[in-house]
C-alpha cells in the first residue's frame, strides 16, 4: 500500500494513507488496544476517555482570565473552571486533550504521515473544505455540549459502560451522519471520496 | 471491598492521552478521509475500531466488577437526559458528516499537519463555548430529566449480562456487514463470514458475552439494587391484607404465603398463621425455590422479617413477590376484625361490606368492642383455627 496520490482515478484500495507514509495498524487490533486503555482509564483513575470535555475547560478558563465574574456567575460556565484559569491547566479533560495531541504527533511523526496539507473528502478546493471543517466543528461543539460528550465520551466510555445516553447517541449520532454525508455526496454529485490527492 | 478504582490526581489524564492519541492516530482514524470513507460506506474502520474497543472494555468491566476488583459506583458515569442528547445527536451527527472529523480525531489530524483539522478545531472551540454561554436560555432544550447513573439494565429492567451479550451479538453483526461492504480488500482478508465469526477472538467474546448473560444472580450490581429500591419507593413491593385475603379465597392459582421467622424455634402450632401459609426461616430464604408462575406473599409477625426476605429474593430476581402491608397485625385488624367506618360514605361502606365477608370466611368475630379479635368458637374454613400471636418480628 503506497501512496495515494499514484492513483488517478478509481476505487482506492481500503485504508490507503494519505501521504507517504507507513500503512495503518489493523482496525481491529487498534480497537482492542483501545479497549484496554479505556478499561485501564476507569478501572484506575474513576474516569474513561472523552475530548469534548478539554475543549469547555480550555474555552472557560480562558473566558475567565478576562472576565472572572461572568464567569462565577454563571450557571454552567462556572462549573467548568470552579478554581479559576490557573487551576484549569491542571484539569483531568485538559491534561487529556493535551496528551492526545502530542500522543497524535509522536505517532504520525514516527510513520511518516506527519504533512502539513488540507485532507479533502470529496473532489472540492481547500477554501471548501476548510470553510466545511469550520461549520462541522462548530455543529460539533454544539451538539457535544447538548449530548454531554462525544463519540470518545459518550461512544466510547458510555458505550462500554452501557449508559442509556451514551446508547442513544451513539445510533443517532451516527444514523444522521450516514444520511447527511449522504446528501452532502449528492449535492456534490461526486461519488466516494476516491482517489483525491492532498492539496495544499 | 474492590480495589479500584483509586484516587489518582489529574495528571494520569496525560498519559493516557498521549497512548489514546497514537492508538487514533495508528488506527488511521486522524484521517478525514478515513472518517468520510466510512460515512460512505466503503471503508469500516470507524466502526471496526469503536466497537471493539466498547466490547473490549464493556466485557473487561463487567467481569472486573463479577469477580470484585471494582467498584463500579466509584467510576464517573456520563449522565443521561434524553431530550438534550437526542437534540444533541442530530445536530453532532450533521456536524461530524461535514468536517468528517469529531472532537478527539480533530486533535490528531490537527497534529499530523493537516489545516482541516486545525479548523475543525476552531469550530469545536466556538461551537462549544457559545452554547455554554447560552446554556441557561436553552431551557428545557440543554436541561430536560437529567438522571445521574442511568444504564440500559436499568432503564430496560433487563440484566446487566444480558445487556452485554446484546451489544456483542451488535457489535459482531456490525463487523459482519463491514466484511461484505468493504469485499476483498478488507482487513478481514479473504476469510469467509463463518470463518471469521468462528475465529479465536470472536469466540472469547462470544463465550464472555454467554456467560455474562447467564449470570442470574446478580444481585450486588448497582442496576438491580437500583431498581429494586425504587420497586420500594413506589410500595409496588406492598400488598394489601383485603387484597390477599381476597387471593385465598378465590383460590389463586400458584400463591404462596409465606411466613418468615427468624428460627425454626419459634415455629409454635399454637400460634395464629394465615390459612394456606407455610413458615420459612430467613436463612433458607436465600435458597427458596421459587418458579416465575408463584405469587408469593411474605407475612411476619411485626413485619420485619418479611421485608427482609423481600429484599432479598428480590435481590435473586424472584418476582412477583410481595409485602403483606404492615404484617400479621393489619391481617387481624382489617380482615379478622373489621372496625365500622368512620365515614358513611357508599365506598366505605361498601368496603366494610366486603371486609365482614372476609371475617366470616377466616374465622374471625368482632365484638360491640369494635376491633378487638376473639378466638372464634368454630371454623370449617381452610387454616388453622386462631391462636394467640407469635411474638417475634
Amino acid at each position: 500500500m503506497s501512496g495515494a496520490g499514484s492513483q488517478a482515478t478509481g476505487e482506492l484500495a481500503v485504508r490507503t494513507p494519505a501521504t507517504n507514509g507507513k500503512a495503518y495498524a489493523n482496525p481491529y487490533v487498534a480497537g482492542v488496544l483501545l479497549g484496554l486503555l479505556l478499561f485501564a482509564s476507569i478501572a484506575i483513575a474513576g474516569r474513561g476517555l472523552g475530548a469534548s470535555g478539554g475543549f469547555t475547560v480550555a474555552g472557560t478558563a480562558a473566558l475567565a482570565a478576562v472576565a472572572p465574574e461572568h464567569v462565577a456567575q454563571h450557571p454552567y460556565l462556572s462549573e467548568w473552571a470552579p478554581g479559576g484559569p490557573i487551576a484549569a491547566l491542571t484539569d483531568w479533560s485538559l491534561l487529556e486533550l493535551v496528551g492526545i495531541v502530542v500522543g497524535a504527533l509522536l505517532s504520525s511523526r514516527i510513520a511518516g504521515r506527519r504533512q502539513s496539507a488540507v485532507e479533502h473528502t470529496l473532489d472540492e478546493s481547500s477554501a471548501s473544505r476548510l470553510a466545511q471543517a469550520v461549520i462541522g466543528g462548530a455543529l460539533l461543539g454544539v451538539g457535544a455540549r447538548l449530548a454531554r460528550g462525544c463519540t470518545s465520551g459518550l461512544g466510547l466510555t458510555g458505550g462500554a459502560l452501557m449508559s442509556t445516553g451514551a446508547w442513544i447517541f451513539i445510533p443517532v449520532a451516527f444514523g444522521t451522519a450516514f444520511a447527511t454525508a449522504f446528501m452532502l455526496r449528492r449535492i456534490a454529485s461526486t461519488g466516494i471520496a476516491a482517489a483525491v490527492p492532498l492539496r495544499n | 471491598m474492590p480495589a479500584l478504582p483509586v484516587d489518582v490526581g489529574p495528571w494520569l489524564a496525560l498519559p493516557i492521552g498521549v497512548a489514546f492519541g497514537a492508538i487514533l492516530e495508528r488506527a488511521g482514524l486522524g484521517s478525514a478521509r478515513t472518517i468520510s470513507r466510512q460515512l460512505s460506506f466503503a471503508d469500516w474502520t470507524v466502526v471496526k475500531v469503536m466497537f471493539s474497543a466498547i466490547v473490549t472494555a464493556m466485557l473487561a468491566l463487567y467481569w472486573s466488577e463479577q469477580l470484585g476488583w471494582l467498584e463500579l459506583s466509584r467510576v464517573a458515569m456520563p449522565e443521561t437526559d434524553v431530550v438534550p442528547q437526542l437534540l444533541g445527536a442530530l445536530v453532532f451527527g450533521v456536524g461530524f458528516a461535514m468536517a468528517s472529523l469529531c472532537p478527539g480525531t480533530a486533535c490528531v489530524s490537527a497534529a499530523s499537519g493537516r489545516r482541516d483539522g486545525l479548523a475543525a478545531l476552531t469550530g469545536i472551540a466556538v461551537g462549544s463555548m457559545v452554547t455554554a454561554e447560552l446554556w441557561p436560555a436553552l431551557g428545557q432544550a440543554a436541561v430536560n430529566n437529567p438522571r445521574s447513573a442511568a444504564t440500559l439494565s436499568s432503564d430496560l429492567g433487563v440484566p446487566a449480562g444480558v445487556v452485554v451479550l446484546g451489544i456483542s451479538v451488535l457489535a459482531i453483526g456490525a463487523f459482519v456487514v463491514a466484511a461484505r461492504m468493504e469485499g476483498p480488500s478488507s482487513a478481514n482478508g479473504n476469510a469467509s463470514i463463518r470463518q471469521f465469526v468462528g475465529s479465536k477472538p470472536i469466540l472469547v467474546v462470544l463465550t464472555l458475552a454467554l456467560l455474562a448473560s447467564l449470570r442470574r444472580e446478580s444481585g450486588g450490581s448497582r442496576a438491580a439494587l437500583a431498581g429494586i429500591a425504587a420497586e420500594i419507593s413506589r410500595e409496588a413491593d406492598h400488598v394489601d391484607p383485603i387484597v390477599l385475603a381476597d387471593w385465598i379465597r378465590e383460590r389463586r392459582p400458584n400463591l404462596r404465603v409465606i411466613e418468615v421467622v427468624e428460627s425454626p424455634a419459634d415455629i409454635d402450632p399454637n400460634d395464629y398463621v394465615i390459612p394456606g401459609s407455610s413458615a420459612v426461616t430467613l436463612s433458607a430464604i436465600t435458597s427458596l425455590e421459587a418458579s416465575g408462575n408463584d405469587t408469593i406473599v411474605l407475612y411476619s409477625a411485626g413485619g420485619t422479617h418479611a421485608a427482609q426476605a423481600w429484599v432479598l429474593l428480590r435481590a435473586r430476581n424472584v418476582q412477583p413477590v410481595f409485602v403483606l402491608r404492615d404484617g400479621l397485625a393489619a391481617w387481624e385488624d382489617e380482615v379478622l376484625a373489621p372496625s365500622a367506618p368512620s365515614d358513611s360514605s357508599a365506598v366505605a361502606l361498601a368496603r366494610y361490606k366486603h371486609a365482614r365477608e372476609l371475617q366470616l370466611w377466616f374465622g374471625g368475630t368482632v365484638t360491640d368492642q369494635g376491633s378487638v379479635w376473639s378466638a372464634p368458637v368454630q371454623t370449617t374454613r381452610p387454616g388453622k383455627p386462631a391462636r394467640r400471636r407469635r411474638n417475634t418480628c
